[in-house]
């Protein structure tokens, strides 16, 4: 029987990896919880709060996006728009070629993964380097993310000392404090060398025009600190009404994603350089990239989209822990990806129906997110979806069958009745596709169909 | 998340649920006399089938208003409905809402999910009942089935259970992870599902406690098959079993 | 006006317009988010030094207990903008002192002292301006970086500093010294900015 993509990747995965994955996630589920709990007697509340300010956000897009638009050209942006992924990487080399800029430092952004901005940068000969530690090691490793906090939550520091050795970085040495040094030295002279800063944004107040950034290394802050043009791809659903929204969203940001209170760095982007603040880029450009989220928000998955990417529910999720990020074959893991992986895919939405399928449907996912979205209503609708459209899922009963035996009374109760023989039979042996995966690793009680109905006839008898 | 106004006349109708059709009569049976021993008068409806909840989590919703269609045909009428199984009331009260949710006969499935509670949410939050009679002398651990998250269900139980003398109720790691079954997850995703349920396994039992108890009987199904396979057989209760030996061993 | 503004505009418009109702906007009061133990903190300043030190932040409120950190920390190379005199004789008496941030001496340079945009006490952030910083880079290249903080400026809470974001091109709360722990989830400090975080309250 063909198996599901998610089960067979974790079942080759390495243990050690297995291991690391769940224990780093175990922990930042427990930081998260404890900070949480001393901070807040009603964080539910507040997450529902917060996820009416996001549900809000979207539902007014039209409105507020124009906003964004009109509040950072006024303070001497240049915004653009893309619609497709590709769009957005051409508007990015568009600027830089219009620059004569052939060096660019990147501050992580999971936008730019989402579009392959490095893949293109690299073929139109700009030099682009990651200066996050952990998507650095990625890009030298020519490797993915695997969680969208944590990129390198897979690996571990002797595979990171044995890259930096056959970078030239040094001395094979696997020590983390030495490993985080390097880059240090490494990064500065990228820094100062740069043409232009690429970042994405966390937040965009409509009404400020400010960009948000969070970062704990300072890296996006090095970026807008040398370059003399700074880039911002942002996705068109991170527009917010206000900065006095950030109160709600900053305080749960960091909380929900590292256990932090802020992150280290929180950083306000209000435009380019002027003559009396002569430090940082001379030109700001803001890029509003589309690919698919307007069609998201005219699904019925559009919650998706209050996502402020603190990965809680990548921690959380059991699925997660146990097949690790790259098992999701896309951009964004966990359960945040199952949601949005697919509708991302647009017309490719069958080639990761599965994903929506590798839950138990348990919604602890939820149950931590910071804007209270309905993971599991989403998956559940994703596979209503996946179903009308046809799309393969290996292991999954027909469900024809069942549903008429279970809107038939008369045969229902036969059929719990004669379920008794089945306590004979050696169930091992049954040509059952879908009994077989249960009994390699489970028993079955005994059957007893039947038993209750008998005895609760026989109790309004007396 | 659920109605705030969900009856709570002494009159009941109960679904037993599949499981307990198939495999756990005994279940069934505690929780009859349970709610007779709070003073109800428990109707079974005896075309009941099953809530659906399979074909719902395929993705096969056609098929799942099917059967939910019969359920509310079944269960017709305006006293509370009763689940002993925080899944399968998941399923009538928010699983079944959404299923209908473009469908014409929505209101017919929602008045069903406005009257639907599960067991224990039923004892304490409906009929306010705090405290249970008798005795269990044991040390148990309580599993929060996954499906009863954002409900009173937990809370009541732990409630009910921590009120009985002699029992007492042992802590955990990773409380809040799920045991692995997931209904169709549980043979589609085999590896996963099963080492989920290890972990869940080895958290509940770093106490040795006497019994794993839950409210769900297909959680504690899935452990107790994963634990016999493994050759470590642990002892399952669902919870209203416990209500009832504790009335049992009372005087 | 470009077609892919348009475009999504158009988008945009078309997914909202069938919504039977839209989410309003949420009314909430400024101090919805203040942690349950900040009623409990009567002293802005005394608050926002237990933060920051709990988040990594070393407080001095004399410039002499700072400039004997410094001292012990074997600086090389300071930059302290004008008019702090006292401190620069201070610091004299063991390193380099420099009023002038060079970007030819980046890597030269291991302490700075640079004055902020005020603070936040419930969080114990440092607020960094462009008005306030003279160069984005002497607050952020340097191992050691103290941002003088104005007891009069230290605001309250989170939302207190919202409100009052002064326009400047760029704004930075800092919390504590630059920080990662993407190494298998070991806590290092120090990845490209200050290893070492400190606040002189004047
Ligand atoms: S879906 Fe929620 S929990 Fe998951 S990353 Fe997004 S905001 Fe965080």
């Amino acid at each position: 029987m063909a198996e599901q993509k998610v089960e067979l990747f974790a079942r080759r995965l390495d243990h050690g990896i297995q291991k690391a994955v769940h224990s780093n996630s175990a922990a930042g589920t427990e930081k998260r919880y404890n900070v949480l709990g001393t901070d807040y007697s009603a964080p539910d509340d507040l997450r529902r709060l917060a996820g009416q300010i996001r549900q809000h956000s979207i539902e007014y897009l039209d409105t507020y996006l124009e906003q964004a638009e009109q509040s950072l050209k006024r303070q001497g942006a240049h915004v653009h728009f893309a619609v497709t992924a590709e769009d957005a990487c051409r508007a990015v080399s568009d600027i830089l070629k219009k620059a004569g800029a052939k060096k660019v430092v990147k501050s992580k952004s999971m936008i730019s993964e989402e579009i392959y901005l490095n893949d293109h940068l690299g073929t139109m000969g700009i030099e682009s380097v990651e200066t996050d530690l952990g998507e650095y090691i990625i890009q030298i490793d020519g490797d993915h993310p695997s969680h969208i906090v944590k990129p390198i939550i897979h690996k571990n520091r002797r595979d990171i000392a044995k890259s930096f050795e056959r970078e030239g970085l040094g001395d094979y040495n696997d020590d983390p404090e030495t490993i985080t040094r390097r880059a240090r030295v490494f990064m500065r002279d990228k820094y100062l060398q740069a043409d232009a800063g690429i970042t994405g944004a966390n937040f965009v107040s409509a009404e400020s025009g400010r960009l948000v950034l969070v970062t704990n290394e300072g890296n996006s802050r090095f970026c807008l600190a040398a370059p003399k043009i700074h880039i911002a791809l942002v996705g068109i659903e991170k527009v917010i009404p206000s900065d006095a929204d950030l109160a709600v969203l900053l305080n749960l940001l960091g909380r929900s994603a590292t256990g932090q209170q802020l992150t280290v760095y929180t950083e306000f982007i209000n435009g380019p350089a002027r003559t009396d603040r002569p430090s940082g880029p001379q030109e700001m450009h803001v890029i509003f990239v589309d690919n698919q989220r307007s069609q998201i928000l005219a699904s019925d998955c559009r919650e998706i989209l209050r996502c402020i990417r603190c990965g809680a529910c990548l921690n959380v999720c059991p699925v997660y822990r146990q097949a690790s990020g790259h098992a999701y074959r896309s951009v964004y893991p966990g359960p945040l990806g199952a949601v949005l992986s697919p509708l991302l895919a647009g017309k490719k939405f069958k080639e990761l129906a599965d994903l929506p399928k590798a839950s138990s449907l348990c919604g602890a996912c939820n149950e931590v997110c910071p804007v209270d979205i309905p993971i599991p209503d989403l998956l559940l609708r994703l596979r209503n979806r996946g179903h009308q459209e046809h799309a393969p899922s290996p292991g999954t009963p027909p469900m024809g069958a069942f549903a008429k035996l279970a809107s038939s009374p008369l045969i229902w109760r036969f059929a719990m009745k004669s379920n008794k023989v089945m306590n004979l039979v050696p169930l091992e042996k049954l040509p059952l596709p879908y009994l077989q995966p249960w009994l390699k690793t489970r028993t079955l009680p005994a059957w007893r169909g039947g038993e209750f109905r008998s005895w609760m006839k026989s109790r309004h008898k007396k | 998340m659920q109605s705030a106004n969900r009856p709570t006349d002494r009159t009941v109708q109960l679904m037993a649920t599949c499981l307990c059709d198939a495999f756990f009569d005994d279940v069934a049976r505690a929780t009859v006399e349970v709610l007779e021993h709070v003073g109800c008068e428990v109707e079974f409806p005896e075309n009941q089938t099953c809530c659906g909840q399979p074909a719902f989590n395929c993705g096969d919703w056609s098929a799942s208003r099917e059967v939910m269609r019969h359920t509310a045909r079944v269960f017709d009428g305006s006293k509370p409905v009763i689940v002993p199984s925080g899944s399968c009331a998941a399923m009538l009260f928010h699983g079944a809402p959404l299923e209908f949710e473009k469908e014409k006969d929505l209101p017919t499935i929602q008045k069903l999910a406005n009257r639907t509670w599960e067991l224990a949410d039923f004892l304490v939050n409906g009929l306010g009942i705090e405290k249970w009679s008798g005795r269990f002398p044991a040390r148990i651990a309580f599993h929060r089935a996954c499906h009863t998250r954002g409900t009173g269900s937990a809370e009541a139980a732990l409630k009910l259970l921590e009120s009985i003398e002699g029992l007492e109720v042992v802590p955990f790691g990773e409380a809040e992870q799920c045991c692995g079954f997931g209904g169709t997850f549980s043979v589609s995703f085999p590896h996963v599902s099963s080492s989920m349920g290890c972990l869940k396994l080895e958290h509940l039992t770093e106490m040795n406690p006497d019994f794993i108890v839950s409210g769900d009987m297909s959680c504690l199904m899935h452990l107790s098959g994963l634990a016999e396979r493994g050759e470590k057989p642990v002892k399952t209760l669902h919870f209203a079993q416990i209500l009832q030996t504790a009335l049992h061993r009372h005087g | 006006m470009s077609t892919a503004r348009e475009q999504i505009f158009s988008s945009v418009r078309a997914a909202l317009t069938p919504l039977p109702e839209r989410t309003p906007r949420p009314v909430f009061s400024k101090d919805v988010a203040e942690p349950k133990w900040l009623a409990a903190e009567t002293d802005s300043l005394a608050l926002f030094q237990k933060r920051a030190e709990a988040t990594g932040t070393k407080c001095f409120t004399d410039m002499e207990a700072c400039a004997s950190w410094l001292r012990a920390q074997a600086v090389r190379v300071v930059y302290i903008p004008p008019p702090l005199t006292r401190l620069v004789a201070l610091c004299s008496e063991f390193c380099e002192v420099t009023s002038e941030y060079s970007r030819a001496r980046v890597n030269e340079i291991d302490a700075a002292f640079t004055p902020s945009a005020g603070a936040i006490a419930e969080s114990g952030s440092i607020i960094l301006s462009d008005g306030s910083t003279p160069d984005r880079l002497a607050a952020l290249a340097p191992w050691h970086h103290i941002a003088l903080v104005s007891r009069a400026e230290i605001h309250r809470t989170i939302a207190d500093a919202l409100a009052a974001m002064p326009a400047d091109p760029n704004l930075i709360w800092v919390t504590g010294p630059s920080k990662t722990a993407d190494v298998e989830g070991i806590l290092i400090q120090g990845v490209h900015g200050p290893g070492a975080q400190a606040c002189l309250i004047l």
